[in-house]
This record gives C-alpha cells, structure tokens and sequence, in this order.
C-alpha cells in the first residue's frame, strides 16, 4: 500500500517535471523593467493609469511627441510645427509620407479622425474625453448629444415612446417619420437608422477634419496654448483601420444595438484573431510581440517605423510584478534594470538611501501631482446633516491648523515638499505661484471662533473619508490629532476600501475627503480646471463665480505672460481665500535604474521614452560618468536631493570629466 | 454503486447551483462602481451606458445570462480588464495553479506521510519532538514569512534559484515547497494521530503475535487503515492548492490563479469574481467525490456497504 502510493507520487513528480521541462523559456530582452500590478488596458482612448500611458506613448506615436528631458512637444507623425491660422484656432497637420503602421500601410489622417472620434464617443470615452470636447470646435456639443440620446434609446417603454423622446432631441429626420404608423420593431429598427444617420450628419460638424490622406486639420473653440502637448498624448493618438472590422454592427448600421458606436475590446491584444482581424497593429517605434495577463509584455522595435536608426534597444520586456518585496530584491540581483516604482512599507529608508548619495541609482524626482483633501462645499441638504465646511472661514481655519512640515518629515517620509498650493509650484515654466498660507494655529482658532464656532464649540462631529492603505491611514491619523489640538474639533476616520470610497464621494456622502491630482498636461489649467462650477473632478462642489470668471479670461487670453497672470490670481483665490481644498504635499516617486542605462530623464510627468534609452553594459561604469542616468541634465525641474547649485556643481564636473 | 455516484453528483450540481446564487447576491449587492477606474469621476451617462451594456442595469437577466455561458464555459468578460474575457484569464492562470498546487501536494504527501508514521512508531523519541516542532512551525508560520525566507536563502544568500517567476524548471521548487509547507505539517499529524490509534488495535496485536515483522505489520497493515483520514483531508487540501495562493503567488510572482481571487473582488469585477469562486466550487466538489470513490477502493468496509 505505501510502496503504491510512494511509486505513484514519484512517478507523477517526475511526469510533471518532464511536462515543464519542455516549456520554451523566455529569451532575455535588451531592456527589462517591471511595473507595479500589470497592463491595464492599451485602448487609447480608455487611458487612465500611468503604466499604460507609458507603454502607449511608445507603442503609438501622435501628430507630435514629447521631448524626453524637457516634455516641450516635438515632431511626431506630423511635421513639426504645423501651419496655424493667426487667431490660433486652426491647426493644419502635414503627415510624413513615410510615417508607418507595424505591419507597413502608411499612417493617414483618416486615422487621426477614427481615434479621435473614439475618444469622445460615449461606448469608448473614458477619462480623458475633455482633450477633445474641451478645445475642439463643436465636439461638446457633439458627445452631449450623443450621451443624452444613447441615455434616451437606453431608457425603458415601447418603441413610440423611445422616438418620441428622440423627437424631443430635436432631429428634423425623425420629426417626419414619427407620425407614421408602423409594427415596433420596425419603428426600433427605423429610430436606430435615423440616430444613426443623424449621428454621422452631426459628426460632420465636429472640427476635426482629414483634408485629403496626409492632411489632418483641427478647428479649435478657443486658443490653446498646450494644444501641440495635448496632440502628442496617448489619447489622441491614430488607430490602424483594421480595428472597423470589430466593430459591433446592429442590422447593419454602424452602431449596435443602444446606440453605441463600441469595438470588440480584445482589438489591443497582439494575438487577437476574429473576423478577419490579425491583432493590435501601432505606430509608434515598439510593438507588442507578446502580452500575457499580469504577467509580462514584450516589446519589439518597429521595422516599418520612419526614425528607426534612432531606435537603441531592440527589446523591451515589462514585468508586472505581484510582490514588490521579490522585485526589489529581483533588481537587485540584476534581474531587472530599472524599476519604475517603489512604493514599499520601507520606501523612506529607500529615500534616505537616495537623498544620501548611498546608492546612486535611486532616484527620488519629484512630480507634477499633489496631495490633498477636499471639503465639501455643498450645503447641508446635500450631505443631510450639518456642514460647517459651507462657510469658507471654517475651510480656512481648518487649513491653517495643520503642520505640514511635520506631518511630511514624521509620517510621509519620502522626500515630499510640503505644499501650500493647489499646483505645485516652480514646476510650470512661465507660472509663479501665488503666496501659499502656512501653519497658523492662533488666526486659525480666530478663523473658527469668527465663523461661530469658538474653541470647536457647536462644531458636529468631522467626518474624514479617505481609502485605506498607501499610508493614507497614518496620515489621517495626525490630521484628526492636529484638528482636535489646534481647533478642539472632534474627529471621525472612515477609512473605506478604494470602490467604497470612489462611491461614497461621487454621491458627496462627506465632510472632508482625500484627494489627488496628476498634471495631464504641463500647465495649470490642468489643476484649476478641477475647481471650476460643474466640473466633473470637482469633488468639493466648491463654485466662485469670480474664480470660473478668471478662468474663461484667461482661456481667451492670447498673450501668454498675461495668461499665466490671470490664473496665478485663479489660484490665489483657492489658496488664500476660499480653501476648497486643504494641499497636504506634492508627490515624488520612488524609482531605481541600474547606472549602465542611459536616456531615462526624470521628468516630472514620469513618461519615459524607450526610443532614447541606451544600455551600456561591457564597459566599466566609474569611468564613464556620462553613461548614468541623467539625473540632473535636461531636468529644468528641481529634484529631490541637492539645491540647484551642487546641481550646477556636478554638471560641470561631469563636462569635465568628459573632456 | 452507479446510484451512489449519480446521487453524489447530482447533489454536487446542486451545492454548485447554490454557490453560485449566494455569490450572485453578494456581489450584486455590493456598494460601489464595479466600473470605477481610477480617482477620477465618470460621467453619470457613461456609467448609464456600460451597466445596459454588461446587464447590470437587469441583474436576473445577467444572473441567467451568465449561468448559462458559464455552462458552455464561457464566463464572459471582465468588468475590470475589458480586454480579457474570464476564460483566458482562467485558462491562462487555472494550469500554473494546477501544476504547482500538484506538486506542493506531492511533496506534502511524500514527506508528511512517512514523517507522521515515523513519529508515531517512536513516539516521544527524538524524532518525534522535532516533528512536532516542525509541524508546529509548518502550521503557525504564515506563507509569506516561509516563503519570503526560503526566497532570501535559496535565491538571495546562496544564489541557486531565481528570485520569482514561472516558465523555467527553476522557477518550481520553491513556490511548491512554500505552498506544500502549511499542507505537509497538517498531513504529518494527520498521520500521527491515525497511525497512533490503529498501532493499540487488536489486528496490530494479532499480526505481531502471529510473528509477522513489525515493518511489515506497520507498512503493510497498520497504515492503510491509518491512511485514511489523511485521504479524507486530500481532497479539501488539493481543492486549495490547485487553485492558487495568492500569498504565494505574490511572494514567487507566480501568474496564478490565487490573486486573481483577491484582485477580483477589490476591483469589484463581478464576473471574475462569480468565475472564481465557481471554478473553485467545482474542484473542490470533484475532488469530495474522487476521494470518496477513492475510499470505496481503499476501505472494503465501504465497498461492501455499498
């Protein structure tokens, strides 16, 4: 009996083995680096984390592209700089005639029109749909209606009803039809034909238009200072024309069956085959070779694409890693070589490390994003309890009563300026921030007594949502503890599990809640928009006419010193004034690249382009200074550690050494 | 015996039938936007239009629609990854499991089995002792501590595995040791307690006294009746191990299946959530019932009831 079951564990121990064993193992690629959780998704249109823009500015390539080290936009598909109409509402893109898809069909303005149609189409857009409706003639007007009627077509009742409420919508095609009699299904069928007719006739007026296969010209609403940024986003990026042959067709019509112009969405996966479809075909230098679920993707350069002499490595392989413990420990044994993100219950001693000048391929930049909460501005029947954060002096007071310094040095630990702004300042190029208010617990005590409450007096009890985890927790902890010694408040945590949490503040079920913003492009506006009157990210409900006003100035605004003018004096209202948010820090990031790699800029957006890195692993690293990662050059941001003049000290050592 | 077996499956259909309307519940009554991307708001429209689009707007018409794909085995898409479908992320992740779960079940019988009878036979002797220290450690030790520390010697200090991932030969004994360890201590005391009340039994007396050597009265004898709570325990135990650990998998960046457990329900993605647990569900009622067939062979007692 026990011989059997010894002879069979052993017999299947060894099958098993002999079964792996003929598993082909992974070639190793030229350039290896690994990304918290995995790929989420590659549709450009559906974008929002950050490792996917990532990947997707290298996959794809834009009418312009970022400059690596400084992000000003530069030549992309389309020659560089477009021809613009003087009142600076017209951009006429001319593409590279020898601009390529991966499988070798010429990229055409056709292209640029389907992709961008798709991000504002309301089966597709996602975050980033304001890129287009927000600067692009007749765009908004153009996905309101569509998201109003694909509302309507969804509704429930009988088919009369629905066209009645189509009718409503003001189509003249339908106002026709809808007197005549006819079985329900017919009339389904006949709404569906008219929205579908009347969707196209509507997107003719959209202002994006392909003049003939290589021109593409894009009429704006309003001049835009950052437009040619906003064209090298991963966004508004093209799409090869093969993605039509996964499309969902109703009865024939280009939309399916609510109304929704959507796409099967396997199309982004290389190996997806169905309908004629042979898998993801992109523009940019890379393609992707393989891309397995959480697990890894491999990139390979683009044979067809225009600038390929500039390519350096051949191969990018990106890990998705499950524990970040295992993948510290993975680069440090030289598994991979670079890791974008370490964000670890250890991260400080990591910063420590970096700050020190102990281990030199850590870096610590800091970003264009900021941390901070958001009081709900809204009244008492909003919340349905009582909210003292109405009144703007109870935000002021509240503000003034925390110590940022101490909480960022004690608690956060890592390398974060304390901020006093909304926008992280010095960041922008040409905007100056307005003066920031720091720790004042006396005039916020004044503040609060003013407001009726003296000494927390009559104050209900503060409700702090926040989701748990990333040290979120911890610094609540000492905001409660600060509000209750400085204003005498009392303080309730609800820490809340990240869906929760993303429920409970869209429905302003709160008193103060945690927030964060990542620039989208390099100017304030990205930050400011999110405070304006019915702004979809205004979680505060917070609404100043006078602040809406300077931001439609401003947006009118052609001079661009006096534009920046007018938002600093935007900002200044946030910040000195109304408080409709309470800016705790600005984040850094936490990143090592192995010293043998060159090209990655520590930019403060974190975009890295593949195209410029270089590995230089054969030749001894202490001799050659300029093969490190250039942690100083070509960043016009501050970093992390070190002051502007050791900076300037080190680079011309550097150049030095060079010589 | 047929009746027996269509009875017991039968009654697995059932249980499944059940897990899956309680599951449904749960997750349809869940809070939260199982479509919330990232900290950014959705217009309300757009969240309109993907509800009608995934049924969430008609949660009966999604409990049947999901029901009965997932009978062709199509447990259609993720909410979460929406270029994935349930099935491939299953058929990508279920054979990784699989194949490690087996083997950390292997060595888990292979080394808990003998241990727990040698422990047994020499009770209270040295060997017994450090077994039981051992399996207490097994038991009590969290994988992520085993785990993390078998990475740091074997991987780390001495250099001779890989730090993680799959696809290599290399790549398997050290997440199947870490996953077998909780298993191999249980099946050791298992074996022990087994071994330790059949040994003061009559037949034991008899086979002894009769002459036959003490191996083969303990090998040949002893042990098949000892055998079979640990029988019992295997099948709930494979169940488990071959479907994934997400410690594990975490600690040994292994794309198995055990994450996509804890994942799935995070991210709110109800149609990976319902495949998971269905999935698990399923194994875990099959290997009740090959354990059960499997003491139908082992135990004449059974066999002849039957």
């Amino acid at each position: 009996m026990f011989r059997a079951l010894l002879v069979t564990c052993l017999t299947l121990l060894v099958a098993v083995a002999a079964w792996f064993s003929f598993g082909q193992p992974r070639p190793q690629a030229d350039f290896v680096y690994a990304n918290p959780a995995g790929i989420n998704t590659l549709d450009p249109a559906q974008l929002s984390w950050l490792q996917d823009i990532r990947v997707s500015l290298n996959i794809w390539e834009g009418l312009t592209t970022y400059d690596p080290q400084t992000l000003e936009p530069m030549e992309g598909v389309a020659n560089f700089p477009p021809e613009t109409t003087e009142d600076g509402l017209t951009y006429v893109f001319h593409l590279r005639p020898e601009a390529r898809w991966s499988n070798g069909d010429p990229v055409t303005s056709e292209d640029f029109v389907r992709a961008w149609r798709r991000v504002i189409e309301p089966g597709t857009a996602l975050d980033y749909a304001t890129f287009v409706t927000d600067f692009v003639v007749g765009a908004k007007e153009y996905y309101d209606w569509r998201n109003q009627t694909v509302a309507m077509l969804a509704e429930g009742g009988d088919a009369d009803d629905r066209e009645a409420n189509y009718v409503r919508t003001g189509s003249p095609r339908s106002q026709e039809r809808a007197g005549s009699p006819r079985s329900q299904a017919a009339s389904r069928a006949a709404v569906l034909r008219a929205h579908a007719d009347e969707t196209e006739r509507r997107w003719a007026e959209v202002g994006i238009k392909a003049t003939d296969t290589l021109t593409l010209t894009v009429r704006l609403r309003r001049p835009c200072a950052y437009f040619l940024s906003l064209t090298a986003f991963a966004t508004l990026v093209p799409i090869h024309e093969s993605i039509e042959l996964l499309r969902e067709r109703h009865d024939g019509l280009p939309i399916n069956e609510q109304g929704l112009v959507v796409y099967d969405p396997q199309w982004t996966k290389p190996d997806y085959h169905a309908h004629g479809y042979r898998g993801l075909v992109t523009n940019g230098p890379y393609f992707v070779k393989e891309w397995t679920f959480k697990d890894h993707m491999l990139l390979e350069a683009n044979p067809h694409y225009w600038d390929r002499a500039a390519l350096g490595v051949q191969t990018i392989d990106i890990i998705s890693y499950g524990d970040i413990n295992s993948t510290i420990m993975g680069y440090e044994q030289g598994d991979l070589d670079c890791l974008l993100d370490m964000t670890v219950a250890y991260d400080h001693e990591l910063t420590r490390l970096a700050q020190g000048g102990e281990r030199e391929d850590f870096h610590v930049p800091i970003v264009l994003g900021s941390y901070f909460y958001n009081y709900n501005c809204r009244d008492a029947e909003v919340l349905g309890r009582k909210n003292p954060f109405v009144d703007a002096r109870v935000r002021k007071a509240f503000s003034l009563a925390i110590d940022k310094k101490l909480l960022v040095e004690n608690v956060v630990r890592n390398a974060n300026p304390p901020s006093n702004h909304l926008i992280p300042p010095g960041m922008i190029p040409g905007y100056s921030s307005p003066a920031g208010l720091d720790f004042d617990p006396a005039e916020a005590r004044r503040l609060l007594s003013e407001a009726g409450y003296p000494g927390g007096a009559g104050l209900p009890p503060i409700e702090v949502l926040y989701n748990t985890g990333f040290k979120h927790d911890r610094v609540c902890q000492v905001l409660a503890r600060m509000w209750e010694q400085h204003l005498g408040a009392r303080v309730e945590l609800r820490g809340k599990e990240t869906k929760t949490f993303a429920d409970d503040k869209q429905k302003h079920n709160f008193m103060i809640a945690r927030a964060a913003w990542y620039a989208d492009y390099v100017d304030p506006t990205t930050f400011l928009d999110i405070c304006v009157t019915g702004n979809g990210n205004n979680d505060s409900g917070y609404s100043n006419p006078a602040y809406d006003e300077l931001l439609r100035h401003a947006s009118r605004e052609n001079d661009a010193v006096r534009r920046m003018e007018l938002l600093s004096r935007a900002e200044a209202i946030l910040i000195q004034e109304d408080f409709p948010n309470l800016p705790i820090y600005t984040y850094t990031n936490l990143m090592a690249i192995k010293p043998y790699v060159s090209g990655i800029y520590l930019n403060p957006r974190l975009h890295v382009s593949f195209k410029h890195i270089r590995i230089q692993k054969e030749l001894p690293i202490a001799d050659l200074p300029w093969t490190r990662p250039h942690r100083v050059q070509g960043c016009r941001f501050p970093i992390g550690a070190g002051s502007e003049s050791e900076i300037g000290n080190r680079q011309s050592e550097i150049a030095l050494q060079v010589r | 015996m047929t009746v027996r077996l269509l009875k017991r499956l039968f009654a697995g259909l059932l249980t499944l039938l059940c897990i899956y309307a309680l599951t449904f519940l749960l997750v349809i009554n869940t809070p939260g936007n199982p479509f919330q991307m990232s900290d950014r708001n959705m217009p309300a429209e757009v969240i309109a239009a993907l509800n009608a689009r995934y049924h969430m707007d008609q949660p009966w018409r999604y409990f049947y629609e999901y029901l009965a794909g997932a009978i062709r085995l199509d447990f259609g898409p993720s909410f979460q990854h929406k270029e994935w479908t349930c099935g491939q992320i299953l058929a990508q992740a279920l054979p990784v499991s699989i194949v490690l779960g087996f083997l950390a079940m292997l060595i888990a019988v292979l080394v808990g089995v003998p241990a727990g009878v040698i422990s047994a036979v020499r009770r209270n002797g040295w060997f017994d002792v450090t077994t039981l220290g051992l399996v207490l450690i097994g038991i009590s030790l969290p994988t992520f501590v085993t785990g993390s520390v078998l990475l740091l010697t074997f991987a780390v200090w001495l250099g001779i595995a890989p730090i993680g991932g799959w696809g290599r030969m290399a790549h398997l004994p050290l997440p199947a040791l870490a996953l077998s360890l909780p298993f191999m201590a249980y099946i050791t005391r298992l074996t022990r307690v087994g071994m330790l009340d059949v040994l003061s039994s009559d037949f034991v007396r008899t086979g002894l006294a009769k002459g036959l050597t003490p191996r083969r009265v303990i090998w040949t004898h002893a042990f098949k009746v000892a055998f079979l709570p640990v029988l019992s325990y295997l099948g709930p135990a494979s169940a488990q191990a071959m479907t994934g650990s997400f410690v594990v998998e975490k600690v040994f960046s292994v794309p198995g299946l055990g994450q996509h457990f804890v994942d799935s329900a995070l991210n709110l993605d109800r149609g990976m959530i319902l495949s998971t647990v269905l999935v698990f569900a399923a194994i875990l009622i099959a290997f009740n019932l090959a354990v059960d067939l499997l003491y139908a062979v082992v135990d004449p007692r059974i066999r002849e009831a039957a």
